[in-house]
């Protein structure tokens, strides 16, 4: 074998080698930065949409859907403190819902979304204002904006048997759509014939939480 | 009446592969628009270019046609490549609670444009478990039943009326959205030559 083929060839394997042992250093790197970036993104949620606790929470076992499938949701039961009071209760099982799906392709509310507000009206009425995020990151289409629309009614209905009716704000303003489909100028049904529950006037003490309603999962 | 979603700067739904909502939904109702012109079937489309009609201009085409049929086409940006959903609006219950109704009743015999589809809501759901039963015969693994779904551009249309969502803008080949308009044509085809609306004359 020619001297300068010997040589080059040389050459071309000591680049191999740093070339190997710079991918491997880059990859870590590329590990390592995920891991920051999700680090970063929890502690900025952890600030921006904190835990929400209160006095009377009790830890209650609640059903949250979340996709199973591209096409799909199903209740997954997890353990949560919940309150007695029902607004704080429909909030920590929403923030659950954000927050806590097992993995990213689980996830049918954005990342981003926060719950800014929750209400409830004598007449059995919800009102969930979302940040601007739940419309704006929602992907554009019938099924996926059904989806994350189905989590959110389908997880309240089945802890908060006594919500007949959803309304969806975005930023405190009414909507037309989701994302494009969905029309957000109505309500959406939770439980319609849930008999009428007197809310407990501001200050008194609420009454312990009810146990979500054993509905069969899809 | 066709209704291909979107339009002009409303691009609806793209792909990595530089599959547009827009223009394949027009794609798909060209070619349903053929298949029912040729059995004989008179359609109007709410677009035929790069125009974005708002829901309400896309309802007084309609509304203006009488014992129409309305479907609406989209193409989704999830779900599984290849398969086929059919929708139709689903209201909200009203609250039987003593005191004023949760929305204004219009006068009798008119019918309010906001909710114009609540008089057709039966009538749609048939046509829309009607339509799904051709299209899951035709893309595997699609469900065999139609979804009810709080659709903006359904619910001020006076006919009955269904939207069809394919999956999805993700395909690697945009080519293989396009081969599934023959079959949309064929299903849609069959499914409006058996259904007979109440209103319906017996004339196509």
């Amino acid at each position: 074998m020619p001297r300068n083929l010997k040589i080059a060839l040389g050459i071309l394997a000591v680049g191999v080698l740093i070339g190997l042992i710079s991918l491997r250093g880059l990859h870590q790197r590329m590990l390592h930065l995920a891991e920051t970036q999700a680090a970063e993104e929890k502690a900025r949620r952890e600030v921006l949409a904190p835990p929400i606790s209160t006095p009377t929470d009790v830890k209650s076992r609640a059903q949250i859907f979340w996709a199973v499938s591209p096409d799909r949701i199903a209740s997954a039961d997890v353990q949560l403190g919940l309150s007695a009071d029902p607004v704080q209760r429909a909030k920590q099982i929403l923030h659950s819902l954000i927050e806590d799906p097992p993995t990213a392709e689980q996830r049918t509310v954005p990342a981003d979304a926060t719950l800014l507000a929750f209400y409830i009206l004598p007449d059995g009425t919800a009102i969930a204002d979302f940040s601007d995020a739940l419309a704006s990151e929602t992907p554009s289409g019938i099924l996926s904006e059904q989806l994350t629309v189905s989590s959110i009614t389908r997880t309240l209905a089945s802890n908060m048997p006594s919500l007949r009716r959803l309304k969806i704000l975005v930023h405190g303003q009414e909507v037309d759509t989701l994302a494009g489909h969905v029309d957000l100028t109505g309500f959406f049904d939770l439980n319609p014939n849930a008999p009428l529950v007197p809310l407990p006037a501001p200050g008194a003490p609420a009454a312990a939480p009810s146990a979500p309603q054993s509905k069969p999962s899809r | 009446m066709l209704d291909p979603g979107h339009g002009g700067t409303d691009t609806g739904a793209r792909g990595e592969s530089g599959a547009v909502e827009k223009d394949v939904v027009l794609e798909f109702a060209r070619g349903v628009r053929g298949a029912l012109q040729g059995e004989g079937y008179r359609v109007v489309m709410t677009r035929n270019d790069d125009s974005n009609p708002s829901y309400d201009d896309r309802a007084a085409i309609a509304n203006a046609n009488r014992d129409a049929l309305f479907i609406s086409f989209h193409i989704s940006s999830t779900g599984t490549v290849g398969t086929a959903r059919t929708y139709y609006y689903q209201f909200w219950s009203p609250i039987p609670a003593a005191g004023a109704p949760s929305t204004p009743n219009p006068a009798p015999g008119l019918t309010g444009w906001e909710e114009a589809q609540r008089l057709h809501a039966e009538m749609s759901h048939r046509f829309a478990d009607a339509l799904q039963v051709e299209l899951a015969q035709r893309f595997s693994n699609s469900p065999g039943r139609s979804a009810g779904v709080a659709l903006r551009g359904l619910r001020s249309i006076d006919a009955p009326a269904v939207a069809v969502e394919i999956s999805s803008v993700s395909v690697s080949d945009p080519s293989s959205l396009s081969a599934m308009a023959a079959q949309l044509a064929a299903g849609i085809t069959q499914c409006v030559a058996g259904f007979r609306p109440a209103s319906a004359t017996g004339t196509k």
